[in-house]
């Protein structure tokens, strides 16, 4: 289980808080979403619960950050790095550069912890194969196309299998196709225990497969529920969240007197037909 | 782009474990040194180095390469030693008051033999030896991980961070920055760029450190390897011989000048 209670933190140096008093918690093999507008402060908080900060970036961070029973602040970074795997933002930056082979990359990571070849070996065939990356193995991670290695930095992390897996925006360069497939590695991952926690913008996938949904807003969690009630609320606008199109919709056509009124609105195309009295033709 | 330089034949020149290759290259290193005539250094060229680009099927590339730096240096050595240096007296040919000697191309040929024996050399290490591979047999061998990522990082990124520079001058064109022809100018159009460039180079730094700790780099436990560099007791005992061949050179001539 993930809790954060309390948390402040200000960059070194900053004047501003990112975050003032944020909480959130996250239950064991579920599938948290976290959404909240550019600069919101997601990247960091994806730091804090990778124990990159304070560990690495330093800064004040007030509050707890406890992982599986454990506080991070107790933790070397060694540690956090074994049971909290980060998948960065840039995937670029995510290559190492020390192996010329997308197959040494996923490597990488299994080979400073010491894994066994053979195992290192068929844990890279299998998340090649999980992610579809599979013709890619022999490739240069540099001659890759942005969301080729967007897949590459993601499965270098899932190798690791993690215990709890953070990714921020992990699918911002893949196509329709390669995020949906995305989610359903996570959907797949959480079956196996995994926990994870994602911060994306896709809302109508994050509807479809986050167990829970988070809204990061002024520094704070401000809103934490069902993916369909958060997604629902009046406020996403204000919280700069933004909606699916299915809601926009159904908000336009409810401002227009068309629509039930006493049904909450809609949030994915199933509950659009609901909404809109789609019934047996 | 050093790994454009590496074309993979799959030959036994390539196979050879890096190490081998880079112990025969130090060894070739400290004996041209060790005995300065310039026949130990064609000695090594025609029975070492030629052959084994041949077997290689990398002697076109050998020779492309090794020319374009060697030409250079050794025109400009017998030259300059020809006509200049300062023991020279026996005149071999002479313009104006300018003298070619004797002494003088034999310095240089004493100088060049020895430069050509090692441009060949390292040539030929870096066209048969793929860098990845030379930077895992050197960490078997107890070269630290982090001073192996350095050189493979660098390697690799030098392209990569040329590619942005390309993408941030075309971003600048695309909002109506001129490229002038004159250099001169062209030079300082182009400087403001650095900017960009540079501060994108520091925020990748401490983004790339968080994902490398982020997959264990930092960890203290001892790492394995994907790939088994080849090895053999042969080339091992090798290893040791061409070691001990250039302590020979080395010694030999200093005990040979005491008695
Ligand atoms: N290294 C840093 N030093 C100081 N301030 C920082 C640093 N990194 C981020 N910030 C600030 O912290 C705030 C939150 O940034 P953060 O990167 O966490 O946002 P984000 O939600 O991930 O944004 P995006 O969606 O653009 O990735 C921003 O106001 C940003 O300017
Ligand atoms: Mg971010």
């Amino acid at each position: 289980m993930i809790e954060l209670a309390d948390v402040c933190y200000a960059y070194p140096g900053a004047e501003r808080f990112v975050l003032e008093h944020a909480d959130l918690r996250v239950e064991p093999g579920t599938i948290a979403g976290v959404v909240g507008a550019s600069g919101a402060g997601k990247t960091t908080l994806a730091k804090i619960l990778s124990g990159f900060i304070p560990h690495v970036d330093g800064g004040e961070l007030s509050g707890s950050v406890v992982i599986a029973g454990r506080d991070l602040a107790g933790l070397s970074l060694s540690a956090c790095v074994r049971q909290v795997g980060l998948v960065i933002q840039n995937p670029f930056n995510q290559i190492s550069g020390a192996r010329y082979t997308v197959r040494g990359e996923l490597a990488f990571g299994l080979e400073n912890l010491g894994t066994a070849r053979e195992e290192m070996a068929d844990r890279v065939t299998q998340v090649a194969d999980l992610l579809g990356i599979t013709q890619l193995l022999d490739r240069s991670p540099y001659e890759l196309s942005g969301g080729q290695q967007q897949l590459v930095a993601i499965a270098s992390m899932l190798v690791l299998r993690p215990p709890v897996l953070v990714l921020d925006e992990p699918t911002s360069q893949l196509d329709p196709a390669g995020t949906r497939m995305v989610f359903g590695v996570l959907s797949q991952l959480r079956e196996s225990g995994c926990t994870i926690v994602i911060f994306e913008h896709k809302l109508e996938l994050l509807h479809a497969h986050a167990d829970r949904l988070h809204v990061l807003a002024g520094q704070r969690i401000v809103a934490s529920g069902q993916p369909g009630e958060v997604l629902a609320d009046p406020r996403t606008d204000e919280w700069g969240v933004g909606a699916t199109r299915y809601t926009r919709t159904g908000r336009l056509a409810r401002d227009r007197g068309l629509g039930p009124v006493a049904v909450p609105l809609p949030v994915s195309f199933d509950e659009a037909v609901g909404f809109f009295g789609g019934g047996p033709r | 782009m050093a790994p454009a330089l590496f074309v993979d034949t799959g030959s036994p020149v390539h196979r050879l474990n890096p190490v081998t290759k880079l112990v025969a290259l130090l060894s070739i290193l400290v004996i041209v040194f060790a005995l300065p005539q310039w026949w130990t250094s064609a000695i090594v060229v025609v029975a070492i180095l030629v052959p084994a680009a041949i077997v290689a099927r990398r002697a076109r590339a050998l020779a492309g390469i090794g020319g374009r730096i060697l030409l250079p240096i050794v025109l400009v050595l017998v030259l300059v030693q020809g006509f200049t240096f300062p023991g020279g007296r026996t005149v071999v040919w002479q313009w104006g008051a300018l003298s070619l000697t004797a002494e003088g191309l034999t310095f240089a040929l004493n100088t060049g033999a020895r430069i050509v024996a090692l441009v060949l050399a390292s040539v030929l290490l870096v066209v048969t030896t793929h860098p990845g591979d030379l930077m895992s047999a050197l960490t078997e061998h107890g070269l630290s991980p982090k001073f192996s990522y350095i050189i493979s990082s660098t390697l690799q990124l030098i392209p990569s961070f040329r590619t942005r520079a390309d993408g941030i001058l075309l971003a600048q064109q695309a909002r109506g920055l001129a490229i002038p022809r004159s250099p001169l100018r062209r030079v300082r159009v182009m400087l403001p760029l650095l900017g960009p460039l540079v501060l994108g180079m520091f925020t990748d730094v401490e983004e790339r450190g968080t994902a490398m700790e982020a997959r264990g780099f930092g960890s203290t436990v001892r790492r394995t390897a994907l790939e088994a560099v080849p090895d053999s007791p042969g080339q091992r005992l090798a290893r040791w011989l061409m070691a001990a061949l250039a302590a020979a050179a080395v010694v030999v001539p200093l005990v040979q000048e005491l008695l």
